[in-house]
This record gives C-alpha cells, structure tokens and sequence, in this order.
C-alpha cells in the first residue's frame, strides 16, 4: 500500500508525483494525517499564511471513494490565516471520492499564480488553465461554467467565492455546489494564490483494497450497524441534524444573542421538525453515505430548492442574532455558500457587532443608511454577508471575522472565539467537556474534532453528566479528539461516531490495508497526529495562554435556564488535561513524549 | 399537573407538541404517556431516549425514579443526533 501524492506549482506552473510508502502510513494513516506529516516537513510554522510559501492541501483519506459507509470526505488542510495555526477544515459531497477515483491520495498545492487559474485533474492528465472569466463569480455560477467548460457532467469540484477570492478570512472552500471545507478562513488561503478552482475528473474506479473480501465484509457489517443505529439509521435522515435545535435549547445551552443567554424561547420555529414541516424537499446524502443528514429545502420566490442549513448555520443565523424566523436562515444559508463563507464564522461574527451596536461601541452614525446592527434585525444577514464578501461599507469591517472587528473597537472580549476561531452552537457554561475541547483544539474554537455533545447530552457512547468537570471527563475528552482525528484521518464522515467506535475503524483499516493493528495502535495514530499538529502551533507560537475562552464564558455566570448561574471551569480541567496529555504545565510537549510518539524528529 | 413537551417523532405519534399528566415519578409519567399515545410511542423509544426534568437529564438525577411534583416540566425526545 502507498500513497500518491501530486503537487501543483504555480509559481512556476509544474506539476510533480511523490510516492509514501507503508512506513509513512503505519504512522499517519493518510488525509488529515499525512497532510499534517507534510505541513511540519515542509511548511514553516511561522510563515504569512497568505504568501506563496504556505501550501495548500486537499486530502481525502485511505478509505474516500471505497464503499466503506461515508466515505467521500476530505479535508483541506493548510496554516490558517485566521488563527495563525494548523487549518484542517472538512467537507463531505463528492470532490474527495472523485479525486481519489482520479488515482491521487493528496493534493498539494504550492506558490502562487500570477492570475487567476483553476487546476483540472483527469487522471494522470494534470492541467493549470486560466480562470480570469469566473473571478467574481458565485459558487453555482462557477460551477456550471467550469462544468461546461471542461465537458464533462461528472466532473466534481472544489473552488472559492468572491469571500475567498477577497481574502476574507473567515472564507470556505466550497464543493459540489453548497458543501463547505468551511472553517479557519481555508478560502482565503486558496484566494491568495489565485486558485478560483480545482477540477477533477476520475476514471480509475475505487482504491482497491488490500484484502478485498475482508474489506467488503467489514463494510457490510459496519453498514448494517449504521442502519440499525437509532441515531445513524432514524433521527439523522429524519430531521438532519437541526433536530438538535430543541434539544440543546431544553438542555439550557442554545446560546443566544452572543452567548449573552444560554436558552431561546422561540427555538422550536427554527427547528429540524419545523424545517421537516415547512421547507423540507428532499434529503441528499453524501458519497457512499447510508445516513442522510442533509437537507434539500425550498427557498420560496427566489430559488426552487436551495441545500441546508445544517444546525450549526440555523444557529448562527438565528437564536445568535436574536432571529427566529427560519426562512432567513434558509436564504443567509443560501448566501454563504454562494459567497463562500463559513457559515458559523459568518454569523458569529455578525451576533459580535449586533452586541458592539448594542453597547454602543459602533454607532449609529458610522453606519450611515446600511441597516442598523440590531439583535432580530432580519435585514442584516441579507444585508451584510454581499458587503462582507466583496469589503464593501461596514461589512469591510466584518470580513476578516468577530476577533479583529471587537478588537478594532477595543473590546476583544466580545469575541465569541477561541485562538480566533468562532465558537459553534452550545455554551461550554454547561458541557464542560466541550468547553475544554473549545479551548484545546488544534484548529481553534471547534466542537466536531472532539464532539462532547455526543456523551454530555445526547448519550453516545454513553451518558456523562455536562457539569460533570472529573478528571475522567477530560480523559473522554482526550479519547475524543484521538478517536475523531483517526476517522478524519480515514476520510470517513465523524457523524458514524453514533454508532460505530474504535474497534469498527480498526476493522476497516485492517482489511483495507491488510494490516494487524490493534485499537490502542490506531488510537496512538490519532494521538500522533494531535501532537505534531499541536508541535507545529508550538513553532508557530502558540503558547498557553491560547488555550482558552472569552472572558465571558469563564467568568460571567449563565444568567436564565436550568444551568443559571454556571460558568465554564477551565482552570480546572485544562491542567488535567495538560497532564493526561503528557504535556509540560506551559502546554508544550516533552521531548520524551515527542520520542515516545515517533515523532522526535519534530522536536 | 406535569406539563410535557414532546419532540421530533414522539410529537408526530402523540398528534401534540405538549400534554399535560398527573405522575409523581418519571416512570409512571412514561407510562401514562404510553397509555395515552399507545404502542408506536413505546416503541419509539425502546432504543433510547432523552428525558429533561426541568431541563435536567433524569440520568443524572434518580432515573426512571425521579419525584416529579406539580409545575415540573418534563422535555422527551425520542434518539437523536447530529453536529
């Protein structure tokens, strides 16, 4: 088994294959991990990361493109200009398959073109072409002209939007339409070297297998596992994931206005079963996906059916901004996969300047005749997210995301992020777990690269009291984020953590590879993996007192809802997990536990 | 009077968002739940469920022996995930 690796320079328009054989895998298993291996190796941690010497990764995993259940995700990984740390952002759809179906394990991007261009990958064929004509075009508008262009009605494809292509640093990288490598501003990576979009058209059928009938029944019963799932097999397809609105809003941790509260009353109108009743058309699941989650809606007047939103965008672009009604959620969803944005950075960063408005740090007057910044102002999200994508008038001001807008008013603390990073949709007041993922994740303010959610209020693997802040929390905590970084590893979809776990992934990975591992070999992989991305924030300087949250989470107690009075208990939990970590107390890593890891020669 | 509020599928079977019963524990209130809304509803929640007391998870208060008094609001969803 070996991966092929394929490089585009645009700088200097070359185009090179490198091969990484068996040992490299056993180490990084592929995807986020082999592309991980590659950006400490060859990427300094320190550089700009809108310059031509960042790169630009797009790694699908081992099992992308196979028949293993969900297996069509890829993630792009790259330094974030938004962070100034490791980016691995993740989208499902079907680019990643595709690209593995053209016979390339990894795309690494490097340099800069000079003017706009996309890359078209068909097969071995590899071509650098000029996209001058579709700079400025929107994501529909992008693909069906680069579809036309290339001739082929497969052809699937990953690009930017006018977001990215502004360098906004909250932009995504978009594929098949409304899928989003949404966070850490990848987009504006992507804008900075000119890349409008890659192209790939694959002709060489799945990645076969090591041991093809082990494989073939390990997926079958993994599949059938995933079928009976209550989770996987009922409640996702039914409701997509926005069925979580009511719960975490029961559960006293929907955040709302800015995370100024923590439950809102009119919830249930923006919820999955309100979105079932009223706009649902279809689903539409992903490559090789047996669970469904996404939603095809009706967005009426304008467009027939328009994809999403999923549950972290219907809580952004509502109970965050104060708004309940669900139609301009479905349409703000809309924008910013036409513009390319992410959508929780995009509405966090609007919640940020409706609370600056609020308090009176950005006046009446600056804005001049755009609409004011008020909590439930329906017009703002319709509004701003065209100005922010193009830095036109006040959302000039709000397109490099919430952290440099409430610092350019002097109040940083307004920022809902962690390094940076916008915080997703659950106060980490109540799930503690989460809010020391929040705090630790190599990305920044993220939920899914360690989802405690999971066991602190929906009950997977099982049930974990949220205020529950134990020193065995923090070791789910750490499990979490080791287990999910294998899975992301393998370009499989993290949604089968409901109903699959350690052993199942061992099962699939033995059979594909046609190895032996054990689970405590593959969770050591994710352990890996973890700390070299943590390694490289370390050289990028990152330093302890990033591990943290907004003032307000750790000191302002909830003020309504069954957790009143709560607040998020960092000061305790993080040192326990600098030490189940093996970590030194600052948060750097030991020499020894670099060594123990394999991964000395990163030191 | 218990004020109920019943979610994604339980609200479809149940024909209701909220009802309204009169249990003192947790799981005599499921059973008058299952009396009322009959056999779908039960087996709905024969994999799992989620189940509040006043926004609290009953696993982490007494289980299915939880004291329910006049006024409590009890949340219910059937299993549920997503992200």
């Amino acid at each position: 088994m070996e991966a092929r690796v394929l490089r585009v320079n645009l700088s200097d328009g070359s185009t090179r294959v490198e091969v990484y054989g068996e040992e490299v895998l056993r180490h990084y298993v592929g995807g986020r991990g082999l592309a991980a291996y590659l950006m400490a190796k060859e990427v300094d941690p320190k550089v700009d990361p809108l310059s031509p010497e960042n790169k630009l990764i797009f790694a699908p995993g081992p099992l992308s493109g196979t028949s293993a259940p969900t297996g069509g995700r890829y993630n792009v990984v790259t330094k974030s200009p938004l962070t100034g740390f490791i980016a691995f952002a993740n989208s499902g759809g079907h680019f990643g398959a595709e690209l593995k179906h053209a016979g390339w394990d990894l795309l690494v991007v490097e340099g800069k073109a000079e003017k706009p261009v996309y890359i078209y990958v068909n097969d071995d064929a590899v071509e650098i072409r000029d996209a001058s004509h579709l700079w400025g075009k929107l994501s529909s508008e992008t693909e069906e002209a680069l579809r036309e262009e290339v001739g082929v009605e497969k052809a699937k494809m990953a690009f930017i939007g006018p977001a990215g292509e502004n360098l906004s640093l909250i932009a995504a990288v978009m594929n098949d339409r409304a899928r989003a490598a949404g966070r850490c501003g990848v987009g504006a990576v992507m804008g900075s070297k000119n890349l409008k979009a890659v192209v790939v058209v694959g002709g060489k059928g799945a990645p076969r297998a090591a041991d093809r009938e082990r494989f073939m029944q390990a997926v079958r019963e993994k599949v059938n596992k995933l079928r009976n799932d209550p989770v996987a097999g009922g409640g996702a397809p039914k409701y997509g994931t926005a069925v979580l609105v009511n719960i975490i809003n029961e559960n006293g941790l929907y955040p709302y206005r800015n995370f100024q509260e923590s439950v809102f009353e009119r919830a249930h109108e923006q919820s999955g079963e309100a979105m079932a009743a009223k706009y649902l058309i279809r689903n539409k699941p992903c490559f090789a996906c047996p669970i469904g989650c996404s939603r095809v809606n009706r967005l009426f007047y304008l467009e027939d059916e328009v994809e999403g939103p999923e549950y972290e965008t219907v809580w952004a672009f509502g109970s965050d901004l104060g708004i309940a009604d669900l139609h301009t959620i479905i349409l703000a969803n809309h924008l910013c996969n036409e513009l390319g944005f992410d959508t929780i950075s995009a509405g966090t960063t609007l919640a940020c300047a409706m609370e600056l408005y609020e308090k009176g740090y950005i006046k009446r007057e600056e804005l001049g005749e755009e609409p004011p910044l008020l909590f439930g102002n329906t017009e703002v999200p319709i509004y701003y997210l065209p100005k922010m994508a193009r830095r036109e008038g006040f959302g000039a001001r709000m397109a490099d995301g919430s952290y440099r807008l409430a610092s350019a008013y002097g109040h940083p603390e307004l920022s809902m992020s962690s390094k940076k990073l916008e915080l997703p949709a659950y106060d980490p007041r109540v799930a503690q777990g989460l809010g020391l993922q929040y705090a630790t994740c190599n990305r920044g303010g993220d939920h899914i690269k360690g989802y405690m959610i999971s066991p602190e209020i929906l009950g997977y693997p099982r049930k974990f009291d949220p205020q529950d802040d134990s020193e065995a929390k923090v070791a789910m905590v750490k499990e979490f984020q080791d287990t999910t970084t294998l899975v992301d590893s393998m370009g499989m979809c993290i949604f089968t953590m409901f109903g699959l776990w350690i052993d199942d992934y061992r099962d699939l990975l033995n059979a594909f590879f046609g190895w032996n591992l054990s689970s405590e070999e593959y969770l050591r992989i994710g352990e890996r993996i973890w700390n070299l991305e943590r390694a490289f924030n370390l050289k990028a300087g990152l330093t302890r007192a990033d591990d943290t949250l907004p003032r307000r989470l750790l000191e302002e107690p909830i003020p309504s809802g069954p957790h009143r009075g709560s607040v998020c208990r960092l000061d305790k939990t993080l040192p326990i997990y600098y030490r189940l970590r093996g970590w030194n107390e600052d948060g750097t890593i030991p020499d020894s536990k670099m060594e123990e890891l394999g991964i000395g020669w990163y030191r | 009077m218990v004020r109920v509020k019943l979610f994604a599928t339980l609200a479809q079977i149940a024909g209701r968002r909220e009802v309204e019963v009169e249990a003192t524990s947790t799981s005599q209130l499921l059973q008058r739940l299952y009396e009322l809304f009959g056999e779908p509803f039960r087996k709905e929640l024969e994999q799992g469920m989620i189940m509040l007391v006043n926004g609290h998870d009953v696993e982490h208060l007494r289980g299915m022996e939880t004291p329910l008094q006049d006024g409590d609001t009890v949340s219910l969803f059937p299993p549920a995930g997503g992200g």
